[in-house]
């Protein structure tokens, strides 16, 4: 039986991959790897987590993480909703700012640099500051160029728990949630430069209860501002929602205990070169842990922030949206991956199908590990074969993935792939769901291989429409039919 | 029986009938092996008393913290042990999840740590199962513990290879019997009581049971977790078989109503899974045949896992005066005052504020001279009547003004004239920039 990991693809998306004659005009057009954008979808992402805001009737922002694309259809598609967007770079910010988004409207996080940090001050963008030293150079800046106080959020992290003792990975980012008098004694001297707005979190784990015990961190960390005089209004958790990649759970369950058995050679190998996807056998025993995203998540997204709202704090015994509400604070979040769930795909053109001395059958694609990047995320799910011309050898095929980098390890996954039918030169492989960190996070020129193109895809007078991703705009210049 | 310690009384439990009108095998006799009589509450008892024993008197001698990767009863059961010798207990696990054990293992003293929950960005650094990031730390700190290591340690089959096995054998006369069926955790127990059994029957057949791989039952493994224990060998089990929660609460439930054996889900799992197994034996056989299964621990430790699944077993009938009954019309029709005439209202000190926000929000910052009754506790005395008498004038108070119109409306229904809400509740009074205070 083939041990598919079919793709959850909504109406949209497959209204998009049923366009398979445009589907292979663009591939032919514009080369392979294409990344496809369809921006119309984030906006209905936007109104998903809103509409979570809603039923708990709490105020506040969400901030798209702009990391997980590097798409200009989709931010400048994002400032023409409600939504606000979260910068981790100079040129994310340059790029916010050029599609849109006014400044009250945009968060700064991550590591910053001296230029970041001026833009953000010259612009008036709020700072999620990481450190102590840089709440201080922001200090300085705002101070030395005579500029107007800066918003800042604090951003925190090591949050302790009482009773259970709750670990959670150490963290590069973020100030300590026990030493935040000092943030605050810091914030207070440089009151003329620096105003608090909020506190924030961003923890990376699925895990509620982790979350839990941060955002009620927070709300312990303003009450210590409200005690002081100061007034944040706003608790910033992050972002980290998650995206249910499989339309099939039952497919799930029944892979990872296939790749458990093969792992403990109970079954043909199910990976290239024996590769246990952090689970290995010892002594007849399977250790390590399964090192893969977890691609079936069924309280995903918009539904997660609803579970995290609903939980009740450890401390205070309410349910966390309520304590928000309570203290009349603003929730603010960072969705990337979450944000761009069903929002784009990766067409990639067969090069080559061959079939190994060995039984294997060899699928190389006109693309790299880099461009779709499911392994480096972990990501296991399929991608949906587009013929050009009628089905080749019809039944169920399974192939293992090549890249177009001369490189041993450029396999596009590491696991043997299902195909309901085999495919062919020429034929396309589209790898969807992909637009969050999976299409262009790492893409790179190595051996001066071209960088895929982009395009946005969208629908205007009920018929897809498409251009470059950097000439889309959400005011469509209607075509006149000929 | 007159013990020196409570430890002298694990072991030695009952082998108990199943009556045959509640499971309805006709050539089988099935015995239910009570593993929930032990002093401490379950089997666990045995293994870490077994597996403890031979390490406490060094233990107790340099101060040692006992510790084991345990969310159940094996904690449960060296919670105890630890402080019947005066030593802390540290309980290490992956997650917590059934509510009354984390309580009493804090109750009994003990430490618990949560290890970190999975990354939502890969992190391929991050390759550590549970127990090896439990190593790693005890080999990180500079001794002063003692890990009993249940899912390596072969004193845990011990303790029932001597004791839970030879039991079942003495109580059916010298004989082992035909089947034997057990939820597999560290499968120590099943491990144990199977090379016991052979000894004297190499025929018995062994069936194992485990989770179902989407469903969590407290205490044993899914069909892929068990791969991960070192003490399970597939080679012991004639069968492997998986059972659900929906089969292990059914089984308890059977357990509990009809054979007098307040059974935890494991035991009612093992009881489910028996029965399933041995009814398409049963229909063949001609001859008489016996079977034995374990009933770990008992209910009570699970009553929040069983509310949870089976909300249905726990009605109770409504309660008078509960707000979900007060419909949107009688909301529509509870009055309502906006900030400016609400500031008014409580400069004229014309009546009563209540603030139903909680205690913390509100002594953050509140409006001056309200008093806070938290919704719940606001709720739980509405019940009981109205908390306060006609002839006081009230205005209620919450973050946005709906709870506030909810609870307006309710007390007009239950015959308070002047009760009033703040539209747009207390975040409405704060942009609109009227006076917040802290005391
Ligand atoms: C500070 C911050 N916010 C938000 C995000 C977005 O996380 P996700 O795409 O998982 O929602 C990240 C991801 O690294 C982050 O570091
Ligand atoms: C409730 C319960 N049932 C069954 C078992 C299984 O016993 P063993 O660990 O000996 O396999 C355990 C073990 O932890 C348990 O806690």
């Amino acid at each position: 039986m083939p041990l598919y990991l079919s793709p959850r693809i909504g109406p949209t998306l497959q209204s998009a991959l049923d366009e398979t004659a445009l589907m292979a005009q663009l591939s032919d057009a514009l080369g392979s790897p294409l990344g496809v954008i369809l921006p119309q979808q984030v906006a209905d992402n936007v109104a998903a987590f809103r509409s979570i805001f809603s039923a708990h009737r709490l105020a506040g922002q969400i901030y798209y993480a702009h990391k997980a694309n590097r798409s200009s259809a989709l931010v400048r598609e994002l400032a023409a909703t409600d939504a606000g967007i979260d910068v981790a770079s100079l040129a994310e910010l340059q790029h916010a700012l050029g599609a849109g988004f006014g400044p009250q409207r945009i968060m700064a996080t991550g590591p910053k640099n001296e230029e970041f940090l001026w833009l953000c001050a010259v612009t008036g963008v709020t700072v999620s500051a990481d450190s102590v030293g840089e709440l201080a150079a922001l200090a300085t800046l705002v101070t030395n160029w005579s500029l107007p106080r800066v918003r800042v959020m604090a951003r925190l992290s090591g949050f302790s728990s009482t009773g259970v003792r709750f670990t959670s990975r150490r963290s590069r980012f973020g100030m300590s949630a026990a030493a935040v008098s000092e943030v605050l004694d810091l914030i207070e001297k440089h009151a003329g430069a620096l105003d608090l707005v909020g506190m924030a979190f961003h923890l990376d784990t699925i895990g509620l209860p982790e979350k839990a015990v941060a955002l009620e961190g927070c709300l312990g960390a303003l009450d210590e501002c409200r005690r002081r005089g100061l007034r944040p209004w706003s608790v910033d958790i992050g972002g980290g929602f998650g995206v249910d990649y499989l339309a099939d759970g039952t497919q799930w369950e029944r892979y990872t205990t296939a790749l458990t058995e093969a792992v403990l050679g109970r079954r043909a190998p199910l990976t290239w070169a024996g590769h246990g996807y952090g689970l290995r056998a010892e002594g007849g025993h399977v250790r390590g842990a399964l090192n893969l995203y977890p691609a079936h998540r069924p309280v995903s997204g918009p539904a997660y922030l609803d579970r995290l709202l609903r939980t009740t704090a450890p401390e205070q015994r309410r349910p966390l949206g309520t304590l928000l509400l309570d203290n009349m604070y603003d929730l603010h979040v960072e969705p990337g991956r979450a944000l761009l769930d069903q929002c784009g795909l990766v067409l990639t053109r067969v090069l080559e199908v061959r079939d190994e001395a060995n039984g294997d059958t060899i699928v190389r694609l006109d693309c790299n590990a880099r461009d779709v990047s499911l392994e480096e995320h972990g990501v296991l799910m399929d991608p949906v074969v587009v013929h050009r011309t009628t089905t080749a050898a019809a039944g169920p095929v399974g192939v293992y993935l090549f890249g177009n980098l001369c490189l041993e390890a450029d396999l596009i996954t590491r696991r043997k792939v299902f195909l309901p039918s085999r495919p062919r030169t020429g034929d396309l492989l589209a790898f969807v769901n992909t637009a969050g960190y999976l299409m262009d996070f790492s893409a790179t020129q190595a051996l001066r291989q071209p960088i895929g193109r982009k395009v946005a895809l969208y629908r205007d007078g009920g018929a897809w429409r498409w251009c470059l991703d950097e000439q889309y705009w959400p005011v469509h210049r209607r075509v006149e039919a000929a | 029986m007159r013990f020196e310690n409570m430890t002298d009384a694990i072991g030695n439990t009952p082998l108990v009938r199943i009556d045959a009108a509640v499971h309805g095998l006709r050539n089988i006799d099935l015995y239910a092996k009570m593993e929930l009589l032990n002093p401490f509450g379950s089997l666990k008892d045995r293994a870490a008393w077994n597996m403890a024993r031979p390490l406490l008197a060094q233990a107790v001698e340099r101060g040692d913290t006992v510790v084991e990767l345990s969310s159940g009863n094996t904690a449960k059961a060296l919670a105890v042990i630890a402080g019947m010798h005066g030593l802390t207990f540290k309980s290490v696990t992956n997650r917590m999840k059934v509510t009354e054990i984390k309580d009493l293992l804090l109750l009994l003293g003990a430490e618990i740590d949560e290890l970190p929950g999975q990354a939502e960005c890969l992190d391929p650094s991050d390759t550590d199962d549970p127990l090896t990031r439990m190593y790693h730390r005890l080999a990180e700190s500079d001794g002063g513990y003692l890990h009993t290591d249940q899912y390596f340690n072969e004193l845990n089959v011990d303790a029932h290879l001597n004791g839970t096995g030879p039991e079942i054998v003495k109580d059916l006369d010298g004989r082992a019997p035909d089947y034997f069926i057990a939820c597999v955790g560290t499968a120590g127990s099943s491990t144990g009581v199977a090379a016991a059994l052979r000894q004297h029957n190499p025929e018995v057949r062994v069936v194992g049971l485990v989770a179902h791989k989407s469903d969590f039952i407290p205490g044993i493994r899914t069909i892929d977790e068990v791969h991960e224990v070192g003490l399970f060998d597939p080679d012991v089990y004639d069968e492997v078989e998986t059972i659900t929660a929906d089969d292990a609460i059914d089984g308890l439930l059977t357990l509990v109503r009809r054979c007098g054996t307040l059974a935890g889900p494991t035991g009612g799992g093992a009881y489910q899974g028996a029965v399933r197994h041995l009814r398409a034996i049963d229909a063949q056989l001609t001859e008489r045949r016996t079977a034995v299964f374990i009933v770990c621990d008992r209910v009570e430790s699970y009553m929040s896992y069983l509310r949870e699944r089976r909300p249905e077993l726990f009605g109770r009938p409504p309660r008078r005066n509960s707000l979900r009954t007060v419909t949107d019309a009688e909301v529509r029709q509870a009055a309502v005052v906006d900030v400016a005439e609400a500031e008014r209202w409580i400069a004229e000190r014309r009546g009563l504020v209540v603030d139903l926000r909680s205690p913390f929000a509100y002594q953050a910052l509140h409006i001056d001279g309200s008093v806070n009754i938290v919704d719940e506790i606001f709720a739980e005395l509405l019940h009981g009547g109205l908390p306060f008498g006609r002839r006081q004038p009230v205005l209620l108070v919450c973050p946005v003004g709906e709870k506030s119109a909810r609870y307006a409306a309710l007390l007009t229904r239950m015959g308070h004239p002047d009760v009033r809400s703040l539209d747009g509740g207390i975040i409405a009074w704060r942009d609109a920039g009227a006076e917040l205070v802290r005391d």
